[in-house]
């Protein structure tokens, strides 16, 4: 019969994932966290809630070979949570007797205390909890399969992702959303109020959450910058972190008093972001003729070398080696010593309106025409006129100028500098968030950097957990959104005739 | 003395000549083409000629410049443009911006321009965007301009390629078998459009084409391949009687056969 195996199979694997949700120890997890922000006595519920969400999904996908008749479903879904029960059902047994004799499973699994166990059992004893567990799956899976096929929503996947997009386009479809689109200064509007969000949100963000959201602001700073290189141009580039040195090691050098130089951090500024621009256009001289994988891996070692010299002994007199530099000077602006974080907010704030402002130029001009042509097809590009030897060299001149200011308000801000601040890892932070925001989609940049640098801060909660799911997070969001989460929309030119 | 003149072209990759002292000499305001079996080097000669190969020997001139040893670009900025035998049109830029890069070596503004946006640069913008508007409209693809090229159905790819290819303003268009992959009636419509490129926009036309019914209908000149070696030229009353040609495309053994029979 049609199904079978795919309820079998649907049951094993949601009973298997949940399996290792137990052993994991995610459940206790999940339900102290839940326990907390709703105030309950125990994490059961928490803990329960998302085992049946497990079980409810194997029951509603057992239904991917969409099988006809409430008969024939409640058959599939039984299967799959017959599976299911099988899974768990033994699963809870073993370690319910294994507890109850005694044994202390943490040597093995660190995370299978009594405790978690109980949350399955309900101190019942390891046999009757065992059945229990089978009988409860098995009819989550009936349930859940024939609620599924009764919504006729059983693809899930595709829904999740559908759901986002629904939601944006319903509102862009709401009536007043459309007459205040055709509203010639909305965007104007929006922006502003954008901005005076951000202007206030220092005053009520702690220390704390400034830094934080410094460091998400730096990173938007950067990926601006590398979106010019890889989401206009299309030249992939792995050493990104090498320019973003460049500018935090100019004004630490120029600033700090080691060195005794100590200029301003005003004069450093300018130096560190031409500096950058000028390494940048070095840089794209030996590889014009490069292209794809081969760039990716120059620009790797490239920035890989920047890094290993500022760390290198022979270096250290000029750039403090691997202890890096200290005491890097704070910016003043009107009179005013900018040094905390909440300072440095409107700093990094300025410095992202600038190059934002910049960003969006660019690819609304002839510049940034050109800079997507050659990322489409170079070849082709050349023939039709834009000379892509000059807009390669100029869009890594533009790319490491950003960087090169991104840099020098790292460094001041953290008033330190050192190797280790541009490893191969700052490099693959940007390009990830250009990637997963959606390439050449400013917006996508911003909400990309509070993904990938804002989320983690926000995941505190789960400790231990955090990079698990921040890795599981990335996967699905690529799975359901390989476009990004914010892709790029190109400006509409063409105007509806209303003749037509 | 055409607008339009190879001599003696030869291009060698390794040991094969794809292209071997070929002459070419289109007429100014002429529609030209170049037919030949599958491999006889025929887009190898457009890609010398539009500077995307070099050729080993011969020159090539356009309006008494020479075209040897330029790049790309700069061919194109003298008045060249070309389409491509399988479409390659820029597919995540809209159709709009497909036609305004062709426009790119017209228009002036660089870093600066885009940034700070002066009068000049708006004017200059404004103008392009009414000739690129125009232009998609002379190809039969107003209202499409906001879509992504790569989303348009397969004879408006077609169309939108050689609107692309207009925007460069060219005084010659090389078209790289233009009706490659369409329906009779889409044919019919695309000889209609080469036919009012040169009427009513005065340029050039040479080009590449499979389609016998398209050639012997539109070309003036032909010049026939094979094997890399131009083997005749002529009206198409005269290419169709050559018996080199039948060869060329029937096999020397039909070519005989037929001989005998007559």
């Amino acid at each position: 019969m049609a199904g079978v195996r795919s309820g079998l199979k649907s049951g094993f694997a949601a009973g298997i994932v949940n399996a290792l949700i137990v052993l994991l120890g995610v459940h206790v997890l999940l339900g102290d966290v839940l326990a907390g922000w709703f105030s309950l006595p125990s994490p059961q519920p928490g803990a329960w809630l998302l085992l049946l969400a497990v079980a409810w999904w194997g029951g509603a996908r057992a239904l991917r070979e969409q099988p006809e008749g409430w008969k024939n479903v409640s058959v599939v879904g039984l299967l799959a949570g017959l599976a299911h029960g099988l899974v768990m059902g033994v699963l809870v047994g073993v370690l319910a007797s294994l507890t109850a004799e005694g044994a202390d499973i943490r040597q093995v699994l660190a995370k299978v205390s009594p405790e978690a166990v109980d949350l399955l059992t309900f101190g019942l004893s390891p046999i009757v909890a065992a059945l229990m567990m089978f009988g409860v799956m098995t009819l989550v899976g009936v349930v859940s399969a024939l609620l599924a096929n009764a919504s006729t929503r059983y693809r899930w996947g595709e829904s999740i992702a559908g759901v986002w997009q629904n939601a944006l386009d319903r509102i862009a479809a709401l009536p007043s959303v459309q007459s205040v689109r055709r509203f010639a200064h909305t965007r104007l509007i929006v922006y502003a109020v954008g901005l005076a969000i951000l202007l206030v949100l220092p005053f009520f963000a702690g220390q704390y959450w400034n830094y934080t959201l410094g460091t998400v602001g730096l990173y938007v700073v950067l990926g601006l910058g590398l979106n010019i290189v890889v989401g206009m141009g299309g030249l992939l580039h792995l050493g990104y972190a090498a320019f973003f040195a460049i500018g935090g090691y100019t004004v630490a050098i120029l600033t700090a008093p080691q060195f005794g130089i100590e200029w301003g951090f005003w004069v450093a500024l300018p130096i560190g972001i031409i500096l950058a621009t000028l390494t940048g256009v070095l840089l794209s001289l030996p590889v014009l003729r490069m292209r794809g994988d081969y760039l990716a891996i120059v620009t790797l070692g490239f920035g890989e070398i920047i890094r290993i010299l500022a760390k290198s002994d022979v270096l250290t007199d000029f750039t403090g080696g691997p202890r890096g530099v200290r005491a890097v000077a704070g910016p003043a602006l009107f009179g005013i010593d900018i040094s905390s974080e909440f300072h440095f907010m409107y700093l990094i704030l300025l410095g992202i309106v600038l190059v934002a402002l910049i960003s969006s130029r660019l690819q609304n001009s002839r510049m940034g025409r050109a800079f997507m042509a050659m990322r489409e097809d170079e070849d082709v590009a050349q023939t039709m006129g834009v000379y892509t030897l000059k807009y390669k060299v100029l869009a890594f001149a533009i790319g490491a100028a950003f960087a090169g200011l991104g840099g020098a308000i790292f460094a001041s801000r953290n008033q330190f500098t050192g190797p280790e601040d541009y490893t191969l890892l700052v490099s693959i932070n940007v390009l990830c968030l250009v990637i997963i925001g959606g390439m050449n989609s400013l917006p996508g940049v911003i909400v990309g950097s509070l993904v990938l640098k804002g989320l983690p801060e926000m995941l505190r909660e789960l400790d231990d957990y955090r990079m698990l799911a921040f890795g599981a997070l990335l996967i699905v969001m690529m799975i359901l959104r390989p476009e990004g989460l914010w892709p790029s929309q190109r400006r509409a030119m063409e105007l509806r005739e209303s003749s037509e | 003395m055409g607008i339009l003149q190879a001599v003696q072209v030869t291009k060698r990759f390794g040991g094969l000549t794809a292209v071997s002292m070929v002459d070419i000499d289109v007429p100014e305001r002429g529609i030209a083409s170049i037919i030949g079996p599958n491999g006889a080097g025929k887009t190898t000669l457009f890609n010398c000629i539009t500077g995307a190969y070099q050729p080993e020997e011969g020159s090539m001139s356009f309006d008494g410049q020479l075209l040897n040893d330029r790049r790309p670009d700069q061919i194109t900025a003298l008045g060249i443009a070309r389409t491509f035998q399988n479409i390659r049109l820029f597919g995540e830029m809209t159709a709009l911006e497909n036609v305004l890069v062709g426009r790119h070596h017209r228009l002036r503004s660089g870093v600066f321009g885009a940034i700070f946006r002066p009068p000049r640069t708006r004017r200059e913008e404004r103008e392009a965007l009414g000739d690129a508007l125009n232009l998609l409209a002379f190809v039969g693809l107003q209202g499409s301009g906001n879509v992504f090229a790569k989303n348009l159905p397969y004879g408006a790819q077609r169309r939108l390629e050689i609107a692309r290819a207009l925007a460069v303003k060219p005084r010659l268009l090389l078209l790289d078998e233009p009706t490659a992959g369409m329906n009779p009636s889409e044919t019919t419509d695309m000889i209609e459009l080469i036919r009012r490129l040169r009427d009513e926009l005065g340029i050039t036309i040479l080009l590449i084409e499979h389609d016998m019914r398209v050639v012997m209908n539109i070309s003036e000149q032909i010049s026939v391949l094979d094997y890399g070696v131009k083997i005749a030229e002529g009206t198409p009353g005269e290419i169709q009687n050559n018996p080199k040609v039948i060869e060329a495309y029937l096999g020397r053994s039909v070519a005989g056969f037929k001989d005998v029979e007559v």
